[in-house]
């Protein structure tokens, strides 16, 4: 329902991963999300907001490259206003696990370890190349690393119905197929939502799979 | 489960049980039938309206499916169709005028795609469209029929409707080949996950209650009216894939739903939301016990039904499970309610709620204990909806209209959520009393303390230690309850004194004593004595009485020094006052021999009775 935006009632895969890509990526890598814990019970709240109704035109674009001045190129908010009613996701914690594979674009230099140490150490710095968020740019996401042999982070209130069938859920976009969405069964056994390892056979085969990631990720859609 | 997803799924329940209509086919409103001679002669109409009531009502028929129109040749329906399409006369302010281009393209549809039928039903309706001029509408047997309304076709002598005709249906069935196989775009359903055709326009979802329904009649729940909607430059439905056959489903499902008068829908929008519900299950038992539970906007009159109600709730309340109550219902049934919006020419999802029937009943018998308070207040009912509740509290003149809308569906949530009600609820209540609304009727005082409860609370099941009382609690201890308790008091030494009079110092002062005590209660304190004064001439005992209330007050406010009355009050606090106020003025005081004050006598007094 893309207009009147209505959450899934667990973030997407494909959300997971641009959590990760705002930490690291390069066109080397791609990465695959394998587990998405859910720590906090799932909670709605709608809200309203004025938003453009207009995309930036592509061909405008070209011409005033071509002319040289941004001329006619701005969209006035205020006469082409839309206002748009979501139900959205609040109170939101999640642990990410996933790991990457390296791609046809690796050269000779990329290694896996050259890159799973860039990703750690940026994610243990807080770095990032955007904010990430979920959903919109609004609903900024905060990150953290959580090593290996670090405990679930424990959130008030713990996630109470524990077991849940989520239906049809937007795995990805599969880009080389004209964009084309690709949707899994989402099922959360003990607060766990098991990522279909076949999923990713469509994307690229796996050339080396690195060590899994976990990632915490508390962001809140507020 | 997402919502389209539960809608599918119903479908197939509803299809086994019989309820729903098929692919090809959908309900529509009817106004009239026009009655056609072998020869294709208008001969007669027919009023399918239901003239019972005090305007005539359109009725439901199920015909060949409708669709959304649009384009410079919008599609005239198969078999029936609005006047200007089907009889080329359509509205135009009071009166009639041709359409020719609308009746061309009807019978243009109709001469094709009937060409090769040798049916005497549909002969007819092939000779009267060859025939029918528009402007013999005035002269002819026709001219009853309200502009713009629906018509439908039978042959002279028949008993079944033209598309009802076996012919009819063949061709329905056989499907429309209007679209050609190369607008079909396959790809991934996000319904069932299967490779199917894509639908690009979703179905129109009618029913929604709004303000200026869309021209076309319904919303789309899906859609994507402008660029800005759009993603990776697809166009239409491929942004959402949903299949042909899936969208039909959901969107059939959720239209039997919203059909008004129906048992999944509340009779009334909560806030701007129209509320339907639905159980996973075999049949309709849970719907009606959810339509009985949340429904009820008006008082009930039948006084046992009344009080069976309120007995299910509270063994619900107290622990037990719904199938100990209500033996019929299977406690773990999926259940789910949906509140829609209209925004614009579109739809927007104001609430989504999905867990088991047990969970649910849980839930709103917590929401009913939470909002309980002693005394109960007047119209109260065996559970108020959340209608009823916003309408009384909330709203402007009580109307329903001046609900604020966004509340609605915060409040509404919070009760099906069992989460904590949103604090624009206790402020809207307190703005509501400080315009004047009468904080005696106790409705306000029971939607605060449901607020101030439940935001206190760390777990939404229990109730714990030091939270708002139900009832008149003289050691509670806030100080916004004391003052209302001291406000109340000092009112009665008004009324004991002075009887009924034109405006009491609630009129006066309420508002200000709730937000900022230190600068209302000594002018409150200084009549209060005179008040006192003539009461201790009067009724030497009544005044003993009330003096020492105040003095039992007064204990619990002192400690707060160095000046025992705060400048201000924060919102919660103006809350418990609200509750205070309403404990104290329903309290009776006794010494416990002879003397004693009921404030149900004063109440008579004052004929505050009247006031609901």
């Amino acid at each position: 329902m893309k207009v009147e935006r209505v959450s899934y009632d667990v973030m997407t895969p494909s959300a997971a991963r641009g959590i990760l890509e705002a930490i690291h990526w390069k066109p080397a890598i791609r990465w695959h999300v394998d587990r998405i814990h859910v720590l906090r019970p799932i909670c709605f709240q709608s809200l309203r907001r004025n938003e453009v109704g207009a995309k930036a035109s592509e061909a405008n674009a070209r011409s005033a490259m071509k002319r040289g001045t941004t001329e006619g190129l701005g969209i006035l908010v205020d006469e082409n206003r839309q206002q748009r009613a979501a139900l959205v996701l609040v109170d939101v914690a999640y642990v990410i696990e996933a790991h990457f594979s390296m791609t046809d674009k690796a050269g000779p230099e990329d290694t896996p370890a050259k890159h799973i140490s860039m990703f750690n150490r940026r994610a243990q710095q807080g770095q990032c190349f955007h904010r990430p968020c979920l959903g919109t740019r609004e609903f900024a996401a905060e990150f953290e690393l959580l090593g290996p042999d670090d405990p679930l982070p424990v959130y008030d209130p713990p996630l109470t119905e524990r077991d849940r069938d989520f239906g049809w859920m937007l795995h990805d976009i599969d880009f080389a197929r004209g964009n084309e969405s690709r949707f899994f069964r989402a099922q959360m056994m003990d607060g766990v939502i098991e990522v279909p390892p076949s999923m990713r056979r469509r994307w690229c085969s796996d050339h080396s799979a690195s060590a899994g990631t976990p990632l915490s990720s508390p962001g809140r859609a507020r | 489960m997402t919502i389209l997803q539960a809608l599918e799924r119903h479908y197939h329940r509803l299809a086994e049980r019989g309820e729903i209509s098929s692919p090809g086919w959908s309900r529509e409103k009817f106004g009239f039938c026009v009655v056609l001679s072998r020869d294709g002669e208008p001969v007669a109409m027919e009023d399918l309206r239901d003239l019972l009531g005090k305007k005539p009502v359109n009725r439901e028929f199920t015909v060949p499916a409708s669709f959304k129109r649009s384009g410079k040749r919008p599609p005239p329906f198969f078999l029936w169709d609005k006047t200007s399409y089907s009889l080329g006369v359509g509205a135009e302010g009071k009166g009639w005028k041709e359409t020719p281009f609308q009746h061309g393209l009807f019978k243009e549809y109709h001469l094709n795609r009937l060409s090769r039928e040798e049916d005497p039903g549909l002969l007819a309706l092939v000779r009267f469209l060859q025939t029918w001029e528009p402007s013999a509408f005035r002269e002819s047997c026709l001219k009853e029929i309200v502009p713009d309304a629906n018509i439908m076709f039978r042959l002279d002598g028949d008993r079944e409707y033209l598309h009802e005709r076996a012919a009819a249906r063949r061709l329905v069935e056989a499907g429309n080949d209007n679209e050609t196989d190369q607008d079909q775009q396959v790809g991934w359903c996000l319904i069932t996950g299967e490779q199917a055709p894509i639908e690009k326009l979703h179905p129109a979802i009618k029913g929604v209650a709004a303000n200026n329904p869309p021209p076309g009649g319904g919303h789309s729940l899906v859609s994507f009216n402008l660029d800005a909607f759009t993603s990776l430059c697809k166009t239409q439905g491929a942004n959402a894939p949903t299949s042909k056959g899936a969208a039909f489903r959901y969107g059939t499902t959720l239209n039997h739903l919203l059909t008004r008068g129906g048992p999944n829908r509340l009779p009334h929008p909560i806030g701007d939301a129209t509320v339907v519900f639905w159980a996973e299950a075999g049949d309709d038992q849970a719907d009606a016990l959810f339509a009985n539970w949340l429904g009820g906007d008006t008082a009930d009159d039948d006084a046992s039904e009344t009080r069976k109600l309120r007995e299910q709730m509270q063994a619900v309340a107290s622990g037990k499970r719904i199938s100990d109550v209500l033996p019929q219902i299977d406690p773990d049934t999926r259940f789910h309610v949906l509140g829609l919006s209209p925004n614009a020419a579109r739809l927007s999802v104001r609430f989504w709620l999905s867990d088991t029937i047990d969970a649910f009943a849980h839930r709103l018998a917590r929401h009913h204990e939470d909002l309980r308070i002693e005394p109960t207040p007047l119209n109260w009912g065996a559970a108020p909806s959340v209608n009823c509740l916003l309408v009384n509290t909330t709203a402007l003149q009580r109307d329903f209209k001046n609900i604020p809308p966004l509340l609605a569906g915060e409040v509404m949530r919070a009760v099906l959520g069992g989460t904590r009600y949103p604090l624009s609820l206790l402020s809207a209540a307190l703005i509501r009393l400080r315009a004047g609304d009468s904080p005696a009727t106790g409705w306000h005082a029971a939607v605060i303390r449901a607020v101030l409860v439940r935001l206190k609370r760390r777990h939404s099941e229990f109730p714990e230690e030091g939270e708002t009382p139900m009832s008149l609690k003289r050691d509670h201890d806030n100080v916004g309850y004391q003052l209302g308790r001291l406000f109340a008091v000092y009112e009665l030494a008004q009324r004991a004194a002075l009887g009924r009079v034109n405006a009491t110092i609630r009129d006066k002062y309420f508002g200000a004593a709730s937000a900022t005590p230190a600068s209302v209660f000594p002018l409150i304190v200084r009549g209060g004595q005179n008040h006192l004064a003539k009461v201790r001439k009067e009724k030497p005992g009544w005044a003993s009485l009330i003096e020492r209330e105040l003095e039992e007050i007064h204990s619990h406010i002192e400690p707060a020094a160095p000046r025992s009355l705060p400048r201000s009050l924060s919102l919660q606090d103006q809350g418990e006052f609200a509750i205070g106020y309403y404990h104290q003025r329903a309290a009776s005081l006794s010494n416990g021999k002879n003397e004693n004050i009921d404030p149900k006598e004063l109440e008579d007094l004052q004929g505050e009775g009247d006031e609901k």
